[in-house]
């Protein structure tokens, strides 16, 4: 099995020399780049973020340094402000405002005059409000990248309504019956998936969310309350139709429940996940997962192309200093182009300078699953 | 009013005998249990009010965490998270009155149950649905179901209820105690003090006080009985003096009288010092309460009692027995004849004149000497032994001192004796009538005979009226003999009448004490109609001591004697009182003249003279007259000069059995016309007459 990733790795450089764009490599000159990574060592969405963004600034000649906080915000702050007072400054900072903790860094990076870029989390409620837009008071804030799950969660909700309405799975009562599994009630990131799911089964009307349980991200809670679920559907003699889970852990909890009932995921019911994560796509192979969306872990090589463009005078901020990112859903059809990356994580395959900004189109960016699996060499996806 | 006194003089009475049963512990038995009784009622009543205010307000905060247990578990148990159902549920096992609760979800299923084991639940239960709402939907998620029991209540109530108990009966006891400790100083102790005054006063006989001091109503009470004590005392102070003296003259009486001897028989020098002892008689007093009044006659002797202390030395003791009676207690004499001069002197003494209505009058006593040994055991007769003497004194030699001696005492013990006999002498017919015949001095022809009482005593012969018929009055049998008499003289005119003398009346005497009783008259009918008698032929004599002593009943008696025909006489005219007051006033019919004036007849002139007055006055006041004690024929000659018709005595016919009587009645009329003179029975006894006889 060894010599598949070697063979992947000859192919990626001979595509990455043969398709970069002839002003980026003119133009260019080396950029120094920290993100202050506010995940955990070992947190697989915050490690597949720094890994995007370093094959990226390999892609865009970019020296990236990741400091991680390790979910320490104070850390997280200590080490933005380490940063900004640093007598050799990079030339961007990228900042995740996880619980808002990233403002002060951001206001220190405006008086150090070091350009600033929030990834995945920006300025919300009263310091949006007081701040107000990027580049207006604060002028070193460049804008943000993030992720639409607000889209992603209503495709989640709709591939389930459609595989239920396929199967007729409809419940006594002529109707749709699912569960809804959120990781919390508070953070922007859950809010925006569960008001996908809202959305979504707002416009079906035969479809009806029984509960929308919330179970922490986490696998085990999400089992017991699947658990409680089933059992309680099962008195109140309903058919239960699916699972619209918030995230891939909770998902596999999900599964874990309903195979407790002695049920079957995939023949007797649907469940969604979101992460593109390992186990997930294992399930969705196994065909008890239907899908799960994401793709947002490559904000990281994402961001690089931005800072890439705007450095090199193609600024992202002509459309919108808010950049947010489609997700896209991996489902048994298209899991073979993708699974093998995600598993190797040689996200090296990619060729990030394909995703640059077209001369006279600055700020437009096709970061799609199809663009995705169209910018890895062919012959490592068609294996 | 008059009820309550007497129940009131009662109550003691049955207190003293029944067990007496103390105020304060009456106080206590009707106070306490009642204290006891409302204190408990009043503790219980609040305590079970709580305890149903408890049990509501149980209620309410079960109630309290049904809903608030529902709104925490809505979202826990609409969300499925059942162990935060359970969790939650669970903490409201920390109300210890919550014995279970139970969570259902929407289809009924039991979702969470703690404790977890379900128990044998009792008590109430409390469901509330359990509601959950979020911005879009409101629902009902389930129902909370709680048990819990009032078993803490009961036993909070329960424990309270005692701790109440004990307490109630704690306070009631310090109360019992505390009202005993009041109620015994404040009440019982007064009390006790007052009854123990009572006692004392009631055992000694004199009026103690009650010590106490406190202002209260019993300090008021106690000086109200004090004052009452010291009136009391005063009072008995007076009664005892009352008692034992004589509150005319001040001097000790009969009571102290005796008392005295005692004291003098322990008191004594020596065993053998002689105690003379003089019983004083005034001679006369009566006389003189007649004559001057009855307050003349009190300071007359309130003057003998001043006499009689004056003669007296310290050691010596005086008394008055009552009425006329003294006695002086010489303690130490040499002999008799010293007690005999220190009666002598009494005597002397007495006799200091006194003034009594501007006439001075000479008191005369007669004095009954009796003198003992201290150590003689008859000193406590001395009283009686002297009284001998002095009845000697009074009856044979008034004014004098007689002495007690063996012969006087003699004459006592056979008057006693006599005295004792009277009762079967009665019985034994012992009592005899003898009559005495009254003759007609001119025609020498007996008109009526007297009945006259003999005593034939089988041991000593016939005694004398004179002799008995004094203790027959002394011993209320004088009516059983006048009665005696009266029906033997009955039976007598029954006999007289049969012999063809049926002219010929009986004369019986009348004592004083039956002229009083005016019952007399109804006897002597009921007795003369018995026996077939008229009553004209019963001739009644009286005395004119008899008249005076009850003037106005005796009238009466008289009159009506008189008009059932009877003859009234008055006997021994002319030694008493010689009234001529009474001939007029009283229903007389015939006057007899005493004997005394007939025995010196014809040689006194005085005599002579006054018989002759008597016969003009009888002649005036058409009164018949007749001479008592003719023993010669010489006088019933000069009596028959005089005026004097009827005539009585030796001369004619001696005292005899009626028998006698008759023989010589039947003889008389054998020898009618011939001498007058009655045959004289040969066998006389000693009687009535002794001087008489003895000529």
């Amino acid at each position: 099995m060894s010599w598949f990733p070697r063979v992947l790795i000859a192919a990626g450089l001979a595509c990455g020399l043969l398709a970069s764009p002839n002003w980026a490599i003119a133009g260019g000159a080396r950029l120094n780049v920290v993100f202050v990574n506010p995940g955990k060592t070992g947190e697989v969405y915050w490690d597949m973020v720094s890994e995007t963004m370093k094959a990226a600034g390999r892609k865009l000649d970019m020296n990236v340094e990741v400091l991680v906080a390790e979910r320490n915000f104070r850390t997280m702050q200590e080490l933005g402000l380490g940063v900004v007072a640093r007598a050799d400054k990079p030339d961007f900072l990228i900042l995740s405002n996880e619980e808002s903790a990233a403002v002060p860094v951001l206001e220190a990076a405006e008086t150090a005059g070091i350009k600033t870029l929030f990834l995945s989390n920006t300025l919300i409620g009263a310091d949006a409000a007081r701040l107000g837009a990027p580049r207006e008071k604060l002028k070193t804030w460049l804008g943000d990248i993030t992720t639409d799950l607000q889209t992603a969660g209503t495709r989640m909700a709709n591939a389930l309504i459609t595989a239920a309405r396929t199967e007729k799975w409809q419940s006594p009562d002529g109707k749709i019956h699912i569960l809804g599994i959120g990781g919390d009630e508070i953070t922007p990131a859950s809010i925006a998936r569960n008001v996908g799911l809202d959305l979504a089964v707002g416009a079906a009307q035969d479809v009806v969310v029984d509960r929308m349980l919330f179970a922490n991200w986490t696998q085990s809670e999400a089992e017991v309350v699947t658990a409680n679920y089933l059992s309680w559907a099962a008195r109140k003699g309903i058919r239960p139709a699916g699972v619209w889970a918030g995230n891939d852990p909770m998902a596999l909890g999900a599964i874990k429940a309903v195979v407790a009932a002695g049920l079957e995921p995939g023949k007797d019911l649907q469940i969604v996940g979101l992460n593109w994560s390992e186990p997930a796509l294992r399930e969705i192979e196994a065909g008890r997962l239907l899908l799960s969306d994401g793709g947002h872990f490559l904000l990281g090589g994402w961001s690089m192309v931005l800072l890439r463009d705007y450095a090199d005078g193609c600024d992202f901020g002509t459309v919108s200093p808010h950049v947010q990112l489609k997700t896209s859903a991996i489902t048994r059809d298209n899991l073979s182009s993708v699974s093998t990356l995600i598993k190797t994580r040689a996200f090296d395959q990619i060729d990030f300078a394909r995703f640059r900004a077209k001369a006279g189109a600055c700020g437009q960016y096709d970061f799609s699953i199809a663009a995705l699996i169209a910018s890895m060499p062919s012959s490592a996806s068609s294996e | 009013m008059q009820d309550g006194a007497t129940s009131g003089t009662e109550r003691p009475v049955r207190a003293a005998t029944a067990a007496p049963r103390s105020v304060i512990r009456s106080m206590i038995w009707a106070t306490v249990p009642v204290l006891l009784l409302v204190q408990l009622l009043a503790s219980a009543g609040i305590e079970v009010s709580s305890f149903v205010s408890q049990m509501r307000q149980l209620d309410a905060r079960v109630v309290r965490a049904a809903e608030s247990r529902a709104h925490l578990i809505a979202e826990p148990l609409w969300k499925l998270r059942y162990a935060q159902v359970t969790a939650v549920l669970g903490e409201i096992l920390h109300d210890e009155a919550i014995l279970a609760a139970i969570v259902y979800d929407d289809t009924g299923a039991v979702v969470a149950r703690v404790p977890a084991q379900p128990a044998a639940l009792g008590g109430a239960e409390v469901s509330r649905p359990i509601n959950y709402s979020n911005g879009n939907i409101t629902v009902q998620a389930g129902r909370i179901a709680i048990a819990y029991s009032y078993g803490a209540i009961y036993a909070e109530t329960g424990k309270a209820l005692a701790r109440l108990f004990v307490a109630g009966l704690l306070a009631t006891l310090v109360t019992l105690l505390a009202l005993r400790i009041s109620a015994n100083t404040f009440i019982g102790k007064p009390l006790s003090v007052m009854m123990s005054a009572i006692q004392r006063s009631k055992r000694d006989g004199r009026a103690y006080q009650a010590d106490i001091s406190s202002g209260n109503e019993f300090g008021q009470l106690a000086q109200a009985f004090n004052a009452m004590q010291h009136t009391t005392s005063d009072a008995l102070e007076q009664l005892r003096h009352l008692a034992w003296h004589d509150p005319l003259t001040g001097l000790p009486n009969r009571r102290s009288l005796t008392e005295r001897l005692t004291i003098l028989s322990r008191t004594a020098r020596t065993p053998d010092a002689l105690i003379a002892f003089c019983f004083i008689d005034l001679d006369d007093f009566k006389g003189i309460n007649d004559t001057f009044g009855h307050d003349a006659g009190d300071r007359f002797l309130v003057h003998i009692a001043g006499l009689l202390r004056g003669a007296v030395s310290e050691d010596d003791w005086v008394a008055r027995l009552g009425g006329d009676e003294f006695v002086v207690i010489r303690p130490d004499v040499a002999d008799e004849q010293a007690a005999q001069a220190f009666a002598a002197c009494l005597l002397e003494a007495i006799s200091e004149p006194i003034r009594l209505h501007d006439k001075q009058v000479v008191p005369r006593a007669s004095i009954g000497l009796a003198v003992r040994r201290a150590d003689d055991p008859e000193l406590s007769h001395l009283p009686a032994l002297a009284d001998i003497a002095l009845y000697h004194a009074k009856s044979k030699a008034p004014g004098t001192i007689a002495v007690l001696n063996e012969e006087l005492q003699r004459d006592y013990r056979r008057r006693r004796e006599l005295e004792l006999a009277i009762p079967s002498g009665f019985a034994e017919r012992e009592f005899e009538v003898w009559y005495q015949s009254q003759v007609d001095l001119v025609t020498n022809e007996v008109v009526s005979l007297e009945a006259l009482i003999r005593w034939r005593h089988p041991d000593h012969g016939i005694i004398s009226p004179a002799e008995f018929l004094p203790l027959i009055e002394r011993s209320g049998n004088a009516s059983r003999l006048t009665n005696y008499v009266l029906t033997d003289a009955c039976h007598a005119l029954k006999r007289l009448a049969a012999a063809g003398r049926s002219e010929i009346r009986i004369a019986i005497n009348l004592p004083p004490s039956e002229l009083a009783d005016q019952s007399f008259a109804d006897q002597m009918q009921e007795t003369c109609a018995r026996l077939g008698v008229a009553a004209s032929s019963l001739e009644l004599e009286i005395t004119e001591g008899s008249l005076i002593n009850n003037i106005a009943s005796a009238s009466e008696t008289l009159r009506r004697l008189r008009a059932m025909g009877a003859t009234i006489a008055l006997d021994d005219f002319g030694t008493g009182y010689s009234s001529l007051a009474h001939l007029r006033r009283f229903p007389l019919d015939k006057v007899k003249i005493d004997k005394a004036f007939i025995s010196d007849i014809p040689d006194s002139a005085e005599d002579k003279a006054i018989v002759g007055v008597i016969a003009s006055l009888a002649g005036t006041l058409d009164l018949t007259l007749v001479a008592e004690g003719i023993e010669r024929g010489e006088q019933a000659r000069a009596m028959t000069e005089m005026g004097v018709r009827y005539g009585q005595g030796y001369f004619y016919q001696r005292p005899q059995p009626l028998d006698a009587v008759l023989e010589l009645l039947a003889d008389e009329q054998a020898v009618a016309g011939g001498a007058r003179m009655l045959a004289v029975s040969p066998s006389l006894v000693p009687e009535l007459w002794v001087p008489e006889l003895a000529e």
